[in-house]
């Protein structure tokens, strides 16, 4: 009696392991395939998020670098080269979340124009705080077939912790752009919808418009002044 | 006599908070492996915002913070970091950071992260000796065993036990309900509070507290001025910068697991 238990048990467990190996190689080929297009038969000419982010870092880095050429000119080099790659309007819709639709035509465009202004600036006000950090890319990965998220650290010269900033990509037609930055693991876009969220439902699109030319002219002065 | 029995008495009551709030944990645990991966919406379509029902507490007690620093804490720590030079600052971080060894202890092992508990107490036997009571850290720079940082209000995140809104502390800054729980949970802890009458252990706790408080704001002296610059709602940029870090900082803990 005991002897036929212990023979099922075992040709269960030896079928069931069979079965599952089948079902692995399976799974891992199915996998495979669904994979391949999007990994390895991608034309060598399109864009890749990576070269997207590596080109744009690099071009910024060497700006950055280069305390030869008067400053208001690297500024607007490095604004060229943050406006061909950032996609603003889609930063300033998602910033503003649910309230977007709540605002008219007119304000919406006003908004878009002083979210980018601002968000410029900020980026510009980096000429400032440049200290020799290199910046190390590490991965890509696509998050669905529009969507892609490049991972990077910028180094130290002082031998501190890197900082983590990963890019957030969406494509639009061909050509891939930055919609969101997460600065160690902080989404800057995901923070300012908070704030304007905040600022919107407290006191209104006024206040919030306001102090938001009130912070960019703040920054723009700074940047004048160094 | 009295006042032995009375010490038993609070401290086994402590005891029981501990372990009812672990057994809390336990019952209420969901496996953590069904950890699905954020299915990314559209950006622009994302409208998600932080609820925040305790605002009319919070907002005055940010406030309250903002002036702590303004008026008292800015000015110490300036005043320190002339006086004592930037790597000292940095050894002396690190030495309150080797004190709390246990929480972090503890909460590796109730997260069942075997490894970075032992690890933990290995860094604690390292850094104490080696590295002269904490203040350098040859556990990371010669074993390469690198700190895994952990505390309660992560155990309860870990075991998807919702940690409710967003709570503002005075002194203590950013939090939420469950993390206050934490903070409690892994104060209770500190085996100070075990040797010595009460109010030796809370008035070291608090010296401790300041100390450590001026030391980390002499070695971060632009963060709030560097922050509201960069603001247009100082108090959101907080609360959203404190959620989003957390949230990660459990992912992580569930990644680094499977």
């Amino acid at each position: 009696m005991k002897q036929v238990k212990y023979t099922i048990t075992r040709t269960s467990i030896q079928r069931l392991l069979r079965h599952r190996a089948l079902a692995m190689l399976t799974l891992t080929a199915a996998l495979v395939l669904s994979l391949a297009p999007s990994r390895f038969l991608a034309p060598a000419w399109a864009d890749d998020p990576m070269s997207v982010v590596q080109t744009t870092v690099n071009r910024a880095l060497s700006v950055l670098r280069d305390n030869q050429t008067p400053l208001a000119q690297r500024q607007d080099k490095l604004r060229q080269i943050v406006s061909a790659t950032f996609d603003f309007t889609e930063m300033a819709k998602s910033a503003l979340g649910y309230h977007w639709k709540q605002i008219t035509a007119a304000q919406q465009q006003e908004f878009t124009t002083a979210f980018v202004a601002f968000i410029e600036d900020s980026y510009l006000s980096k000429i400032n705080d440049y200290r020799g950090q290199q910046v190390a890319f590490l991965t890509a990965r696509n998050d669905g077939p529009q969507y892609a998220q490049v991972n990077t650290n910028i180094i130290e010269p002082n031998g501190q912790d890197p900082i983590h900033v990963n890019y957030l990509l969406l494509q639009k037609d061909t050509t891939w752009k930055i919609y969101d930055v997460t600065v160690d693991a902080i989404s800057i876009i995901a923070n300012y919808r908070n704030q304007f969220n905040r600022v919107m439902n407290n006191k209104g699109y006024d206040t919030l418009i306001s102090d938001l030319k009130s912070k960019q002219a703040a920054l723009a002065a700074r940047l004048a002044n160094h | 006599m009295r006042s032995g029995s009375k010490q038993i008495e609070r401290t086994s009551a402590r005891w029981m908070m501990l372990a009812s709030s672990l057994l809390a944990v336990i019952s209420f645990a969901t496996p953590a492996l069904s950890q699905a991966t954020n299915p990314q919406t559209p950006p622009a379509e994302s409208q998600a915002v932080t609820p925040d029902p305790l605002s009319g507490f919070n907002e005055p007690m940010f406030t309250f913070n903002l002036k702590l620093d303004d008026w008292v804490l800015r000015p110490v720590a300036s005043g320190y970091s002339v006086i004592a030079p930037q790597p000292v600052r940095e050894g002396v971080g690190r030495f309150f950071d080797n004190v709390r060894v246990i929480p972090r202890f503890a909460n590796n092992l109730f997260q069942l992260k075997l490894v970075e508990a032992g690890g933990e107490l290995a860094r604690f036997g390292i850094n104490s000796t080696l590295g002269l009571v904490g203040f350098f850290d040859p556990a990371d720079e010669l074993f390469g065993l690198q700190e895994h940082n952990n505390d309660f209000g992560l155990t309860i995140r870990y075991y998807n036990i919702p940690t409710g809104p967003y709570l503002m502390l005075p002194f203590f800054g950013p939090s939420t309900i469950g993390d206050t729980v934490g903070l409690v949970a892994d104060g209770a802890m500190n085996p100070l509070d075990y040797l010595v009458p009460t109010w030796i252990s809370v008035t070291v706790a608090t010296g401790q507290r300041a100390v450590e408080a001026v030391n980390y704001r002499s070695l971060h002296m632009n963060q709030f001025e560097e922050a509201d610059r960069y603001a247009i709602d100082l108090y959101g940029a907080v609360q959203d910068a404190y959620l989003q870090t957390r949230a990660h900082k459990v992912k992580e803990l569930h990644e680094e697991q499977w």
